[in-house]
């Protein structure tokens, strides 16, 4: 049997949540594998785009994750949407040592849909896990946020480089099996 | 009147954005709506078909599935480049069957034409047949 190429596919992953709860420093230790963490505070102005892809296993296949780390500033927000036209997947970030920033988790992933006009997968990760003496968001609250959100819950820490990649190979993982879906319901359609 | 785009008329999809050899380009251009090509995620896809020749254009018709924003571009260069734009619409959308969306024309000549599907109404949206009435321009050389 001929071997076949590998597929490709490409997913625009939007990262979103409240400023300082880390999606830049979760984005760049993903993106680094682990080597990056900007320890200092730069305040992303914008969107700053990178690209990593995952290998889905058991295949030669693999998901492009086209990541848009999105300022969380709100003074950005107008301009920040504007680059999120037809987002695939939704990172949607809070820190677990500031529970205002759990709460604006639902507003934040409701903006990315409206901007999707359609279902798409997401999840809810809470970051910071090393401040244990100064976390306020139990495993229990952003479970119930998650669950109210629809979306699977993750917690890491950037900063030790603790489950960092897990949503990220979760979502590109969950889109992979939309396109298999996708193809199979195209198919069947002219059949 | 002809169909130009079919593989068997000379004509040859160029470019895609996206591929997954199990769903090639040529199935646009087969004149079967069973077969398709399918975009491999985000937006704008395009693909750049290439005539046996110049071509004088009459109608348009696509089968595709999910298409939202179409762009529908000529060129008449002989390489695939100076793209102008002759229809740009949204489309309508259809769940439980194939979208079927004509364009017609007059007076258009091509030598390559060029689809950007600008957005969708899914993550991944196919191309199923594609049709183009046109006759040959006779050229001097
Ligand atoms: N202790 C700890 N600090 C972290 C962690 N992740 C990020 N930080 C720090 O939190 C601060 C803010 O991180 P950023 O990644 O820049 O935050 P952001 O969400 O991108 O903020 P905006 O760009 O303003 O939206 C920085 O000083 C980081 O070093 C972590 O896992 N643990
Ligand atoms: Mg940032």
């Amino acid at each position: 049997m001929p071997v076949a190429m590998p597929v490709v596919l490409r997913a625009k992953c939007v990262v979103v949540g409240d400023s300082t709860v880390g999606k830049s420093a979760l984005t760049q230790v993903f993106h680094s594998d682990g080597t990056h963490f900007p320890k200092a505070y730069s305040m992303t102005i914008g969107v700053e785009l990178c690209v990593k892809s995952v290998n889905i296993p058991e295949t030669s296949n693999s998901v492009e994750l086209y990541i848009y780390d999105s300022a969380g500033k709100e003074m950005f927000s107008d301009h920040v949407q504007q680059m999120w036209d037809s987002p695939s997947l939704a990172v949607v970030v809070c820190d677990l040592a500031n529970e205002k920033s759990l709460s604006s988790c639902v507003k934040w992933l409701e903006r990315v849909k409206a901007k999707a006009g359609r279902d798409i997968h997401a999840v809810l990760v809470g970051n910071k896990t090393d401040l244990d003496t100064r976390r306020v968001v139990t495993a229990e609250m952003a479970q119930k946020a998650a669950a109210g959100m629809e979306v699977v819950y993750f917690e890491c820490s950037a900063k030790e480089r603790e489950n960092v990649e897990a949503p990220f190979y979760f979502l590109a993982n969950a889109f992979y099996k939309q396109y298999q879906e996708k193809v199979a319901m195209t198919e069947s359609l002219c059949e | 009147m002809f169909d130009v785009a079919l593989s068997g008329a000379g004509a040859k999809v160029v470019l895609t954005t996206s591929s997954d050899e199990n769903y090639p380009p040529e199935n646009m251009l087969d004149g079967k709506a069973e077969s398709f090509w399918i975009s491999t995620g985000m937006f704008p896809q395009e693909f750049v078909i290439s005539f046996a020749g110049m071509m004088n254009v009459s109608k348009i018709k696509l089968s595709c599935f999910h298409v939202r924003g179409l762009s529908i571009q000529r060129s008449v260069q002989k390489e695939p480049l100076d793209f102008e734009v002759i229809d740009e619409r949204e489309l309508t959308p259809s769940d439980a069957s194939l979208q079927l969306e004509e364009f017609k024309f007059d007076e258009t000549t091509a030598r390559h034409m060029k689809f950007i599907i600008k957005s969708g109404f899914d993550h991944f949206v196919s191309v199923h047949k594609l049709n183009i009435d046109g006759t040959a321009v006779r050229e001097a050389e």
